[in-house]
């Protein structure tokens, strides 16, 4: 079987990466790209803790089909979280806050916090925080301080990290 | 051993994880994360029928078997039991099979494509025989016939005479009550790696709560002495109880083909297979009679209550314990009779969840002491004031509560913080004319600390210190308890407690991932047990170490004048001279190697247990929680929403504020889901749900408000004294749930999860 190759910008660097056709992009991250930050959970879409983000948004890296993802795509995994204002700011309020316990979910939470707080959103109602990470399962903590912890980063967040494009 | 408040530095605070960093770097190693150079992935051949003699296994010859290794019962080194309580479940399949999905055979391949393509060329021919599938029919059968069904386990708690104590009632008040099974649903599926060893033993890895249950357990099937089975607990990505005895046979499974194959054999469950093939809580049916006088006293309470243990014992017996235990707790009571058991259904096994007995106990519980308030016209709150338990009063196992507790203080202070009593005036009972019926309802409750009767005092759990070089070259303390992190907080709040036992700042103390080859057996992570028990023990020895560093230091640099080692400081007690811990214990170690101190948990003398007569003191200490639960229910579509929680809690000394109170948040919202979520079934013998898509738990946006409060009331029995947390924010929220929504609907549901189609039904029965 013939295998298909791609080359992406994978946490700010250039990365190849050679699979078989129909793998997932999970298993390219994990397995050809060593990043085993990211979770597999379900595989299936469900718990969100695959996800990443590729061009900016927000997607589980279990139902994609890496040769789907074009040369010169971006993707971003928690790995690549502390290259970032913000994502360094979500991960200090995240463990000072108490929003990790088994931490499973955690990458994908992180990722979820990350591209909610990226796009500019500023809720004070909670209920748009909240439908942002609706498609992140926590088994642990009830989601009361990943709230807290999404909370106080939105008051501190770099201006300069707010996409435009919005 | 006792030591003031003011003592403490680290505990009572705060403090972040320290397993925080790497968990939100993604660097934390989970079973699957880890290298595995040359591993080999392992596959498990089930049986497709529910119960039935299994006649013979055939190897499809279409099929190159030289590509894979096979494990059948005739390949097993030893016995073919699992070593758990009951020694009735065989690892594979042999003769009879009791559930769809037992184990018949193993393969394991390079690939976990190969390794399934292979079980998919093993046949199984079995004589069927019908099966017994559904609490439903198994508890027909009970009243029926109990001498039909297969028991698993029974215990009776006797008290007083129930016979006298209804004779003396003025009326008596029945109810029925049922609940399903719940799925632990931890986001991390099960995984495990077994690394045959070159001197014939094996190194086990992999996501679990108790490595000494692995180890000697496995003993009999592997035929090799305990030092020959290593187990290491990689991070573990939630259990929750769903990792405690299961694992043992998913690291059976990757032993037995790693020990034939000479290669690591890794197993990580898909979450399809993890929720069809893995343990649940128990289903119940608990049937209460109770006795009360005109002016609100319990004169008898008889309790029937009934598990659903699945194909085999596994802890099914304890677990049952625990639930009679709690099936009358809180309240006084002269006259107690009640009536445990556990029967076999022919489906997978029931095991270990978060409450262990408890929740199903207080579900039934507190939804018939509003029952009772109600038969005798009395609030729900003012009936429980009545009888509430308070310090020196009897439980029904005859334990007088002898150290003051947060019962009734948790009750009043619930009621008063969620302004109950007001606003249960305005609840809309079915009001007709209502746009949205409200509700508010209350429970009340406690949760034994500890493993259950003489547990504690048979496992005399150990911890040990080790003074040594840590990894960044200076001296520290490595905490070696078989105790794992699981989420909780295990590896925070240990060196937390050790750090105070020894004088010590939080950077010198460490608490690694257990290992069997380091680590005395402390017991398993469970039963509200790792901070009150294996803390005290952690103190102890870091209270012993701290006594040999300080002699050291006397002798060595103070001439002989007493040292106390403070903050990471010694101090001449004599003079102002000081001395580094990192100088002091530098020297020591040099001079005389690593020092390691143990130490051993003891209950007090005065805690007396008969496991045979279930009399005397059933747990060193008991937690206590109230929780007032407030519902909106939409009359057209019988939309439930769960608008607010009140909790008030007794959890003894808050070690870490911030990690008890993600403790309770958490445990909350999973019984949030056992309340009026989580709903899975049985169809054709195996669970009617087994996706993420189709088990449906909370998310962020079906968690109401909640209100998480404390009362301190430590542990009298050993420092710091910390109770049990783990477990209790499991056990009330249903039946708070189930009284709000009476109170909104004027209808009772006796059966979780609490649905719109269960209301729906409850209303067309009463139309009818």
């Amino acid at each position: 079987m013939s295998k298909i190759i791609r080359t992406w910008t994978v946490n700010g660097e250039s990365r190849t990466a050679e699979f078989p056709p129909m793998r997932r992009l999970l298993d390219v991250l994990r397995e050809n790209l060593g990043l085993k930050g990211t979770k597999e959970g379900c595989g299936e879409g469900e718990c969100g803790a695959c996800s990443v983000l590729l061009n900016g948004e927000p997607v589980t890296s279990c139902l994609i089909a890496a040769g789907q993802v074009p040369d010169g795509a971006e993707l971003l995994t928690v790995e690549g979280l502390e290259q970032t204002e913000g994502g360094r700011l979500l991960q200090k309020l995240y463990v000072e806050k108490g929003a990790a316990q088994c931490g499973f979910c955690i990458p994908g939470m992180l990722i979820a916090s990350y591209a909610y707080l990226r796009n500019g959103a500023r809720d004070p109602a909670e209920t748009a925080l909240r439908d942002a990470h609706a498609g992140n399962i926590c088994r642990c903590t009830g989601y009361a301080k990943i709230v807290e912890a999404v909370q106080a980063a939105a008051e501190q967040w770099p201006a300069k990290e707010v996409n435009r494009n919005q | 051993m006792s030591t003031t408040v003011s003592a403490y530095r680290h505990v009572g605070q705060g403090l972040p994880r320290l397993d925080g960093d790497e968990k939100v770097r993604g660097l934390a190693a989970y079973a699957d994360d880890i290298p595995v150079p040359d591993g080999w992935y392992g596959h498990v051949v089930r049986s497709p029928v529910s119960r039935g003699r299994l006649k013979k296994l055939v190897f499809d010859p279409a099929f190159d078997w030289s590509r894979v290794c096979v494990v059948t019962p005739a390949d097993i080194p030893g016995e073919n039991i699992v070593d758990m309580i009951g020694r009735d479940m065989p690892f594979l399949a042999h003769d009879w099979i009791q559930y769809k999905g037992e184990p018949l055979a193993l393969i394991a391949a390079p690939t976990r494509a190969l390794a399934r393509e292979a079980g998919s060329f093993v046949r199984a021919e079995i004589e069927e025989h019908p099966p017994l599938l559904t609490l439903r029919d198994m508890i027909a059968e009970y009243k029926r016939d109990p001498s039909a069904l297969h028991q698993l386990a029974a215990q009776t708690i006797s008290k007083g005479s129930v016979e006298q104590g209804f004779a003396a009632a003025d009326l008596v008040v029945e109810g029925e009550y049922w609940a399903g099974h719940q799925e632990q649903l931890y986001i991390e599926p099960q995984g495990m790696v077994a690394f045959p060893e070159p001197d014939g033993g094996v190194f086990i890895q992999g996501s679990l709560q108790c490595p000494y249950y692995i180890a000697p357990e496995l003993i009999v099937t592997l035929n090799l002495p305990l030092e020959k089975i290593r187990v290491k607990q990689t991070a573990v990505g939630g259990a929750f109880g769903g990792k405690e005895e299961f694992p043992t046979l998913i690291a059976g499974y990757c032993a037995l083909l790693a020990l034939k194959c000479r290669k690591p054999v890794k197993i990580i469950y898909d979450r399809h297979q993890d929720i069809l093939y893995t343990t649940k809580r128990h289903p119940v049916w608990v049937r209460h009679r109770t006795g009360l006088t005109r002016d609100g006293a319990i004169t008898a309470m008889q309790v029937d209550f009934v598990l659903d243990g699945g194909a085999y014992t596994t802890l099914s017996p304890v677990v049952m314990y625990r639930g009679i235990l709690h099936t009358t707790l809180g309240y006084k009571c002269p006259h107690v009779f009640v009536d445990g058991h556990v029967y076999r259904t022919n489906t997978f096994p029931n095991g270990a969840f978060r409450g262990f007995g408890a929740p199903q106990a207080i579900w039934a519980l507190e939804s018939h002491i509003d029952r009772c308030a109600s038969a005798l016209g009395m609030t729900p709150e003012g009936f429980r004031l009545r009888n509430a338990l308070h310090l020196g009063d009897a439980t029904a196992t005859g334990q007088v509560l002898s150290e003051p507790m947060g019962t009734p203080d948790v009750l009043e202070k619930t009621l008063a913080r969620s302004d109950f009593t007001r606003k249960r005036a305005r609840c809309s009972r079915g009001d007709p004319s209502a746009k949205k019926w409200y509700g508010i309802g209350l429970a009340f409750f406690g949760h034994g600390s500890g493993f259950t009767g003489d547990g504690e005092s048979r496992l005399k759990a150990k911890a040990a210190l080790d003074l040594e070089l840590l990894d960044d070259g200076a001296p520290g303390v490595n905490i070696r308890i078989s105790s794992t992190e699981m989420g909780q907080g295990t590896f925070t709040i240990m060196p937390q407690i050790a750090a105070d036992g020894l004088g010590l700042p939080m950077a010198r103390v460490r608490c690694p991932h257990p290992d069997t080859k380091y680590v005395p057996d402390s017991g398993p992570t469970v039963a509200s047990r790792t901070t009150m028990v294996v803390g005290s023990t952690v103190f102890g020895a870091a209270q012993k170490l701290k006594t040999l560093l300080e002699t050291y230091a006397s002798e060595t640099y103070f001439g002989g004048a007493p040292a106390e080692l403070v903050d990471g400081r010694f101090r001449n007690r004599y003079t102002t001279d000081t001395q580094s811990f990192d100088a002091v214990a530098r020297r020591l170690i040099q001079e005389r190697g690593p020092q390691r101190v143990y130490n051993q948990f003891q209950l007090p003398p005065t805690i007396k247990w008969d496991q045979k007569t279930f009399r005397g003191d059933s747990y060193p200490s008991y937690s206590w929680g109230c929780n007032v639960a407030e519902v909106e229910i939409d009359p057209l579509t019988l939309e439930l929403k769960v608008t607010k929680i009140t909790s008030v809690w007794d959890i003894g000394r808050l070690i870490n504020p911030v990690l008890a109170k993600g403790q309770i948040e958490g445990g909350l919202v999973q019984a949030l889901g056992y309340a009026v979520m989580e709903k899975i079934g049985i169809k054709d013998g195996l669970y009617d749900a087994s996706r993420m898509q189709t088990y449906v738990v909370p998310t962020a946006l079906d968690v109401p408000d909640m209100i998480v409060e404390f009362i301190e009331y430590p542990y009298t029995h050993g420092a710091p004294g910390a109770k049990g947390v783990g477990e209790i924010p499991m056990d009330g929220l249903a039946p708070a749930i189930a009284n709000a929504v009476e109170a909104a609907t004027g209808h009772r549901i006796t059966d979780l999860p609490i649905t719109p189609e269960k209301l729906l039904a409850s209303r067309e029965l009463q139309a009818t």
